[in-house]
């Protein structure tokens, strides 16, 4: 078995890494958060033709036919550069829908999100998507916005949804663990982000006549995160080479550990960084409060973990 | 049409830079890349498939370097090129561009051979040594026109128009079917190999050449046979801390003039 990427993988990383580092992704996210899709969806189309939308719609239905494994890369750095956008929600509907119209749309860019309560109840971006969807029992409808909710993080706009017409669906199981994994590799790589700005920044901040990095005490927590980090990244990536059996077990895990690890980042970043990383002015608060908002979303760490013991102890869901 | 677009391997420009005891640029021990200049000429080829839609346009990314560089070639064909020719051979190792354009010249007319090239086109200048004059010498070497340093390409027929930014002045310069065209950073961002061309590259052909296959005798390349030479390099010295001027006494303009003039600035 094959655990490194390969060299496919690696250039397509190092391709959309180029792409995104030169998009100003924070003005993107914070044009976003204040109600401006304009650059945040020019970004999103060029996204799209890079390939990142579709990656794991089947080629017959216009997608990439590609596996969880770039699924997973490319999150991870969406995570990092804090693209504003429905993008778990993206993962999720390249498999519940079974339309091939609305398939094909999905893999051409289109905006789209969807609600799947209990634990995603409102759409992302619902009100800046082009198709909204909601998951309902077993079945996949066409919602409209009927309400919005404000989030935790600003770049994610949530809406209430009203269940319209339902959809020819497909998987909704496999669907929701890739909705599941997708946010995982996003935590993963907003936690890295936060690590390598907080980094960066106790270099440089002088505090008695010294770095602050310096001092063990920053050292020790900066490293407890790496630790976290690096012990969660093996985690995300297995589960994207999961076998379907195991594969609830395996993203529930993946899910549990990045969110501890990404939100011990933000935790730590915002406390080396000190008043300053409070403010909604200062880049930090872009990743601090994703961070926050997507611990929680696609299934609570308790749920995650709920259905890891479930899948190792089966009589303890009893 | 028939496009060969010249694509130089050069260690990556945010890495430190090595040399070989000879002097040469350490190609083989670093960490390179497809030079971003030479970029911005795939993207033109690219760009002028996708104007002149429904005409015949095949586009061949050809490079000399070390085993590595093939990477660069890969990378062009990611973007969209159609096959690849890397020529590779130990003798070429320190090739200056005199030794350089023979290579690219011979290994043109080895593709011309099979097909007809129509158009050769580079970037500005390698990032690595930043020459500029290959464009100038294998189009000498090909006794074909050359219009060099285009900002804006335009074409119609077997017509080129381009403009070429100077210091002092724009000039619009036309040039005919076949030539060798070198494009500036000016000419538009390059596209990001998107996944699906990533995975449609590993398809395409690619030949790998050496020296005998083009007909150039080992002892008219390399560093023997180049005509020029390093003698030697020397690490950038660390930047120190500049002069501060602090006006106490209403001197500092003073100060700060005279300081420019010295510099030759005013």
């Amino acid at each position: 078995m094959r655990f490194e990427p390969t060299s496919e993988q690696r250039d397509f990383v190092s391709s959309l890494d180029r792409l995104l580092a030169g998009s100003d992704t924070v003005a993107a996210n914070r044009a976003w958060s204040d109600g401006d899709t304009g650059p945040g969806a020019t970004l999103w189309q060029r996204l799209a033709e890079q390939g990142v939308n579709a990656l794991v719609v089947a080629e017959e239905s216009g997608g990439m036919g590609a596996s969880d494994v770039e699924l997973v890369l490319a999150h991870e750095l969406l995570g990092r550069y804090a693209v504003p956008g429905p993008w778990a929600e993206v993962a999720y509907l390249s498999h519940a829908l079974a339309d091939a119209e609305a398939l094909a749309a999905l893999a051409e860019g289109e905006l789209a999100t969807v609600a799947v309560a209990p634990h995603t109840p409102y759409a992302v971006d619902g009100a800046a998507a082009a198709a909204v969807y909601v998951a309902e029992g077993d079945r996949l409808h066409r919602a409209a916005v009927s309400g919005g909710v404000e989030s935790v993080d600003r770049s994610r706009r949530l809406a209430t949804v009203a269940v319209g017409e339902a959809l020819r669906t497909g998987d909704l199981e496999r669907a929701f663990d890739t909705a599941v994994l997708a946010t995982a590799a996003h935590l993963l790589g907003a936690g890295e982000r936060v690590l390598a700005d907080t980094v960066d920044y106790v270099k440089q901040r002088r505090q008695f006549g010294r770095e602050i990095g310096s001092y063990q005490a920053i050292k020790h927590q900066l490293a407890d995160v790496r630790i976290a980090l690096d012990f969660a990244r093996p985690l995300v990536h297995g589960a994207a080479l999961a076998a379907p059996a195991d594969r609830a077990r395996d993203v529930s895990a993946a899910k549990a550990a990045a969110a501890d690890a990404a939100y011990l980042a933000s935790r730590v970043g915002l406390q080396c960084h000190g008043a300053i990383g409070y403010t909604q002015e200062f880049d930090l608060s872009l990743w601090l409060t994703r961070i926050r908002a997507l611990v929680s979303a696609w299934g609570t760490p308790a749920f995650h973990r709920r259905r890891v013991l479930a899948a190792v102890l089966p009589a303890a869901s009893r | 049409m028939n496009i060969v677009v010249c694509v130089k391997y050069v260690p990556d420009a945010t890495a430190d830079r090595q040399f070989e005891s000879d002097n040469t640029v350490d190609r083989v021990g670093v960490d390179g890349l497809l030079s971003e200049l030479d970029e911005y000429a795939v993207e033109q080829a690219l760009q002028l498939r996708e104007k002149r839609e429904g005409e015949d346009i095949e586009i061949t990314a050809l490079c000399v370097g070390p085993e590595k560089a093939v990477d660069a070639i890969r990378k062009a064909l990611q973007m969209g090129a159609d096959k690849g020719v890397h020529v590779v051979d130990d003798a070429i190792a320190g090739s200056d561009s005199v030794a350089t354009s023979l290579v690219l010249a011979k290994a043109r007319e080895k593709i011309g051979a099979e097909k007809k090239v129509d158009l050769v086109m580079t970037g500005m200048a390698s990032t690595d040594a930043s020459m500029s004059v290959i464009p100038a010498m294998l189009a000498e070497r090909l006794e074909l026109p050359q219009v060099t340093f285009a900002s804006v390409v335009e074409s119609q027929g077997e017509v080129f128009r381009v403009r070429r930014d100077g210091d002092t002045a724009t000039e619009i310069v036309e040039g005919r079917l076949p030539m060798v065209l070198s494009v500036t950073d000016q000419t538009g961002e390059a596209r990001y190999p998107s996944f699906k061309g990533i995975m449609a590259a590993k398809k395409k052909p690619l030949e790998t050449w050496a020296l005998s296959d083009i007909g150039v005798e080992a002892d008219q390349v390399g560093l023997s046979a180049s005509w020029t030479a390093v003698e030697g390099t020397e690490a950038r010295p660390p930047r120190t801390q500049g002069e501060i001027v602090t006006d106490e006494d209403g001197s500092g303009a003073t100060a700060l003039v005279d300081f420019l003039a010295s510099k030759k600035f005013i």
